[in-house]
C-alpha cells in the first residue's frame, strides 16, 4: 500500500511549480535505492513470475477430468529435490549474514555448499525424468506430464541461468584479497533473491501440480473414506 | 524503497527555507543541484570497425542497427503486401501465386510489420537511441547485454526469412498463428515453417528481454541529477510503460510458441483436442485450441500498446517542439500512458468474441474496451490544446503530427465499434477490421516514426533531411493511405471477406472488384513513397544541409550533447544537471521561446517560467 501511496505521489508532483522545481533540484537521479544487479533480478523475476503463472494457469485450464498421474505419488525424488533447494536457500541466507560479519572463509565454504546443491539438484532432477520415462510417461503421455516436463525443463533452464552467474561471483569472490569482499555484497545479495525465487517457483510448482492433482485428491478421499 | 519519496520530507523542508529566502522565489539558491552519488560508468569504447559498429555497445550505434534491421524487415513485409494486393485486385495476374502463398504472405506480413518491424523499431530502434540521451545518461546501464540483445534480434530476423527457404516454405497459418490448423497437415508450412516461426518468437522474446532489462533500469536509476520521474520527456514515459508492458505480455507469446513447438515436435497436446481425420482419429488429444488464443491475445492487445505508447510519447514531444508550446496536461499525459497500460492487460479477449466464451465474458471485456478509450481520447484532447493558439511551424515533422492525429483518431473510432460485442459479431473476419487495424496501429504509428524521423535526423547525421521531398512522401503517405483504407471499410460493411485467395464470381460482392482493383493501385503508389525516404536519406549524408546544434530550439537532453552526433559516453567529461522539465516553451520574459533542461533558474530571473 505504501508503495502504491508512493507511486501516486511521485505521479502527482507538478515539476513546472515553482516549489516543485526546489525539490526536484535535489534530485539524485536514482528512484529506488538498490544496485543496477538487484533491480536486474528483481525485473527477471516479474519475468519468470509471468511466464511460470501462464504455464501454470495453462495447466490449470486444460486439466482433463480424467489422467493417470498416480505414479509421480510413488517416486520421493520430488521431495528430496525439494529439500535440496531449501537447503541451497538455507545457505545463502547464511552467506548474506557472513557478509555482513566478514566471515569470508565462511562465504568461500557456503559458495560452494550453494553450488554443490544445486548441481545435485539438477542431477535428481534428470533422475526423476529418468524414472517417469522409465514407467512409461512421457511428455507426450498426457496434459499433466507435458507441464510436468515443460515446467522442470525451464525451472532448470532458470537455475542454470543462476549457476553461470554463481560461477561468475564465486570465481571473483575467490581471487580477492578479504577487505574487498564488500564491493561483492551487491552481487552475493542479488544471486540469494534470484536463489530465493528459485524456491519460491518450485513450491508453488509443487503445491499445484503434485499435491493438487486428481490421484492426489482420490488419495485423500480415500483416507476420509 | 524510492528514494525519490523516502528524501520528500527532507527536500520539503530544504525547499520552503529556499523559498522563503528568496522573496520573488528566484534566488541563487535555486539553482542548487546535490553532489553526483552515482558513479562514473566504464563504458568499453570500440577501437576497430568491427567492435565499433558491428558488436558494438553504445547504445546508440545499436539504437541504429535496429532501426536498420527492423526497417529491412519492414521493406519485406511491403513487399509481401504488394503481391497480396496484387492478387486482391487483378487475380490470376501473378501466375506463380497459388492460395498457398497467398496466405504465407498474409501470415509473414502480419508478423514481420507488428513484431519485427513496429516494436523493434519503437522499442529498439528509439529506445536505445533516446532513453540514454533524454534521462543525461552515458549509456544504457548494462552494455554488453544490450548488444546480445541487438544479436539475438539479428538471428530471430535471420530464422524468419530462413523460413522462406525450407521445404514447405513460411507458415500459412495466418499471424495469429491459431490451432490445431497451424501445425495440421493441409496448411501451408505446418512442418518447418511454422517449427522456424516458434524459434524465432522464441529468440525475438528472449533478446527483448535483454534489452527491456536496460531500458527500465537505466530510466529508473541511471537518471542524471534533477532528472525526476516527472521531468522526464513524454517519449521516455511512453517507451517505459511500453517496455513494462512488453516485459509481461511477451511470456505469454514465449510460452504459446513453445507450447506450439511441442505439440508440433514431441506430440503433446497443449492446444490440439482430440481430432478425426479422414476417419481416423489421431494421437492427439486433451488440449485447448482456444487456450491458445487467450495465450496469444494476452500478448497480442497489450503489443497494441507497446507499439502505441512510445508512439504517443513521441508525439508529444514532436507536436510541443514545433507549435512552441508545452504540452498540455503533463501529468494528464502520464497518466494517461500508465493508464492504458495497465488496462490494456483486461481487454485481450475482446479479440475472440467469436471464439464461443461465455457471453458474459464477452460483455465484461467490452467494458474495459470501452473505459481504454477514456485516456486515450483524453491524449487526443491533449494533443489538439498544445496545438491551440501555439506557433505552429509547419514543417514536415509537424505534417506527419497532423496525420498521425486524424488517422488515430480514425482508426480509434472503428474500434469503438468493434470493441462491441452486437457490432463485432457481424463485422468479424470482414474487412472492416483490417481497415480499423491498419489505421490505429498500422499506418499512425508509422507516421509518428516519419515525423520522429524528420525530427531526430538532425541529431544522429548532423544534417536537416530535404522538406521538399518530405512534402513528397508526406502526402503520397497520408493521401495513399486514406485511398487504400477508407474504401476497405465498406467492403467489410458489405461483408468481404479478409483471408480470402480470391472473391471468385460472388454475385453479392460485384463493387467490390473495382474497388479492389482501386485499393491495390493505391498500395502500389504508398508502397513506392516509402523509397522517397530512403533517397532523402542517402541524399541527406551526401549532400544535405549541416544542421548544427539543437535546430529545432528543443529543451530536452538530446539536443544539449557536446557534440552532434553524439559521441560514445554522450556528454564529454560531466553529465547534464536538470533544472525544469523540457517543455517551457514561450515563456514570458525569457528572450528565446524556449528554456533548455540545463538552464538554472538564475540564468532567467525575472521570468515566469516556473508558473506555467
Amino acid at each position: 500500500m505504501s508503495f502504491l501511496k508512493k507511486l501516486f505521489g511521485t505521479l502527482a508532483q507538478k515539476p513546472w511549480e515553482e516549489n516543485q522545481v526546489v525539490i526536484d533540484n535535489t534530485h539524485s537521479g536514482r528512484s529506488f535505492n538498490l544496485s543496477n544487479q538487484m533491480s536486474a533480478v528483481i525485473i527477471i523475476f516479474g519475468v519468470s513470475t509471468a511466464i511460470f503463472s501462464l504455464i501454470f494457469t495453462g495447466y490449470l485450464y486444460s486439466l482433463p477430468p480424467e489422467q493417470d498421474t498416480t505414479f509421480i505419488l510413488k517416486t520421493t525424488l520430488v521431495w528430496v529435490n525439494t529439500l535440496v533447494l531449501v537447503m541451497v536457500t538455507f545457505f545463502f541466507n547464511k552467506i548474506s549474514s557472513d557478509l555482513k560479519k566478514n566471515l569470508t572463509n565462511k562465504i568461500k565454504k557456503n559458495l560452494i555448499y550453494v553450488g554443490a546443491l544445486s548441481y545435485l539438484f539438477l542431477f535428481l532432477q534428470l533422475l526423476l525424468w529418468y524414472q517417469l520415462m522409465k514407467s512409461g510417461n512421457f511428455v507426450d503421455t498426457n496434459t499433466y506430464f507435458s507441464s510436468f516436463y515443460i515446467f522442470t525443463t525451464l525451472h532448470g533452464i532458470h537455475l542454470l541461468g543462476g549457476l553461470f552467474f554463481w560461477g561468475k561471483v564465486s570465481s571473483r569472490i575467490f581471487k580477492l584479497d578479504e577487505k574487498d569482499y564488500a564491493n561483492e555484497e551487491k552481487n552475493i545479495n542479488a544471486l540469494s533473491l534470484y536463489w530465493l525465487f528459485l524456491f519460491i517457483v518450485w513450491i508453488v510448482f509443487f503445491a499445484i501440480m503434485f499435491i493438487y492433482n486428481d490421484a492426489v485428491i482420490a488419495w485423500c478421499k480415500s483416507l476420509i473414506a | 524503497m524510492s528514494e525519490d519519496l523516502n528524501n520528500n520530507k527532507t527536500i520539503q523542508a530544504q525547499s520552503s527555507e529556499t523559498i522563503s529566502g528568496g522573496g520573488s522565489g528566484i534566488s541563487p539558491d535555486i539553482d542548487y543541484v546535490r553532489p553526483a552519488e552515482i558513479p562514473e560508468q566504464d563504458l568499453y569504447h570500440g577501437h576497430s570497425f568491427i567492435t565499433k559498429w558491428v558488436f558494438c555497445q553504445d547504445a546508440k550505434v545499436i539504437g541504429i542497427q535496429y532501426f536498420l534491421l527492423a526497417t529491412f524487415t519492414g521493406i519485406i513485409g511491403l513487399i509481401l503486401s504488394w503481391l497480396m494486393r496484387l492478387q486482391l485486385g487483378f487475380p490470376g495476374l501473378a501466375g506463380f501465386m497459388t492460395a498457398e502463398h497467398y496466405y504465407q504472405f498474409v501470415t509473414m506480413h502480419g508478423m514481420i510489420m507488428v513484431v519485427y518491424f513496429l516494436t523493434a523499431l519503437f522499442l529498439g530502434g528509439f529506445g536505445n537511441y533516446l532513453i540514454p540521451l533524454m534521462v543525461g545518461a552515458r549509456d544504457m546501464v548494462f552494455p554488453y547485454l544490450n548488444m546480445v540483445s541487438f544479436w539475438s534480434f539479428f538471428v530471430a530476423v535471420g530464422v524468419l526469412l530462413a523460413s522462406f527457404f525450407v521445404p514447405g516454405g513460411p507458415t500459412g497459418a495466418g499471424w495469429t498463428l491459431y490451432p490445431p490448423q497451424t501445425i495440421l497437415e493441409g496448411t501451408p508450412g505446418h512442418g518447418m515453417g511454422i517449427l522456424l516461426m516458434c524459434i524465432s518468437l522464441i529468440l525475438f522474446v528472449a533478446g527483448f528481454t535483454m534489452g527491456g532489462l536496460n531500458y527500465l533500469i537505466t530510466v529508473l536509476q541511471a537518471r542524471t541529477r534533477g532528472m525526476t520521474l516527472m521531468r522526464m520527456p513524454l517519449t521516455v514515459w511512453g517507451i517505459f510503460t511500453a517496455t513494462v508492458l512488453a516485459m509481461l505480455a511477451f511470456p505469454a507469446l514465449l510460452v504459446g510458441a513453445l507450447m506450439m513447438t511441442l505439440d508440433n515436435i514431441l506430440g503433446t497436446s497443449f492446444f490440439m483436442p482430440t481430432i478425426l481425420k479422414a476417419g481416423e482419429v489421431l494421437e492427439y488429444g486433451g488440449g485447448s485450441p482456444i487456450l491458445f488464443q487467450h495465450l496469444f491475445w494476452f500478448f497480442g492487445h497489450p503489443e497494441v500498446y507497446i507499439v502505441a505508447l512510445p508512439a504517443f510519447g513521441i508525439i508529444s514531444d514532436l507536436i510541443s517542439v514545433h507549435s512552441r508550446k508545452n504540452i498540455f496536461g503533463y501529468r494528464m499525459m502520464v497518466w494517461a500512458i500508465v493508464g492504458i497500460g495497465a488496462l490494456s492487460f483486461f481487454v485481450w479477449a475482446h479479440h475472440m468474441y467469436v471464439s464461443g466464451m461465455n457471453p458474459w465474458f464477452g460483455f465484461f471485456f467490452a467494458t474495459t474496451t470501452l473505459i481504454i478509450a477514456v485516456p486515450t481520447a483524453m491524449k487526443v484532447y491533449n494533443w489538439i490544446l498544445t496545438l491551440w493558439r501555439g506557433n505552429i511551424r509547419m514543417n514536415v515533422v509537424m505534417l506527419w503530427c497532423l496525420g498521425f492525429i486524424v488517422t488515430f483518431v480514425n482508426g480509434g473510432i472503428t474500434g469503438i465499434f468493434l470493441g462491441n460485442v452486437t457490432v463485432d459479431v457481424p463485422l468479424s473476419d470482414t474487412y472492416f477490421v483490417i481497415a480499423h487495424f491498419h489505421m490505429v496501429m498500422g499506418i499512425a504509428p508509422l507516421m509518428v516514426i516519419m515525423g520522429a524521423v524528420y525530427h531526430w535526423f538532425p541529431l544522429v547525421s548532423g544534417k536537416f533531411l530535404d522538406e521538399k521531398l518530405g512534402k513528397w512522401h508526406f502526402w503520397l503517405t497520408f493521401l495513399g493511405a486514406y485511398s487504400i483504407y477508407f474504401p476497405m471499410h465498406y467492403l467489410g460493411f458489405i461483408g468481404v471477406p479478409r483471408r480470402y485467395f480470391e472473391m471468385y464470381d460472388s454475385p453479392y460482392m460485384t463493387s467490390a472488384v473495382g474497388m479492389n482493383e482501386f485499393i491495390s493501385l493505391a498500395a502500389f503508389i504508398v508502397g513506392a513513397a516509402q523509397f522517397i525516404l530512403i533517397y532523402n536519406i542517402v541524399k541527406t549524408l551526401k549532400i544535405g544541409k549541416p544542421a548544427g546544434h539543437n535546430p529545432w530550439k528543443a529543451n530536452s537532453l538530446e539536443w544539449l550533447t557536446p557534440t552532434v552526433p553524439p559521441e560514445h559516453g554522450n556528454w564529454g567529461e560531466r553529465l547534464p544537471v536538470v533544472h525544469r522539465w523540457p517543455y517551457d516553451f514561450s515563456v514570458p520574459g525569457v528572450k528565446e521561446d524556449f528554456v533548455t533542461q540545463t538552464t538554472a533558474p538564475s540564468e532567467i530571473a525575472g521570468s515566469k517560467v516556473e508558473k506555467t
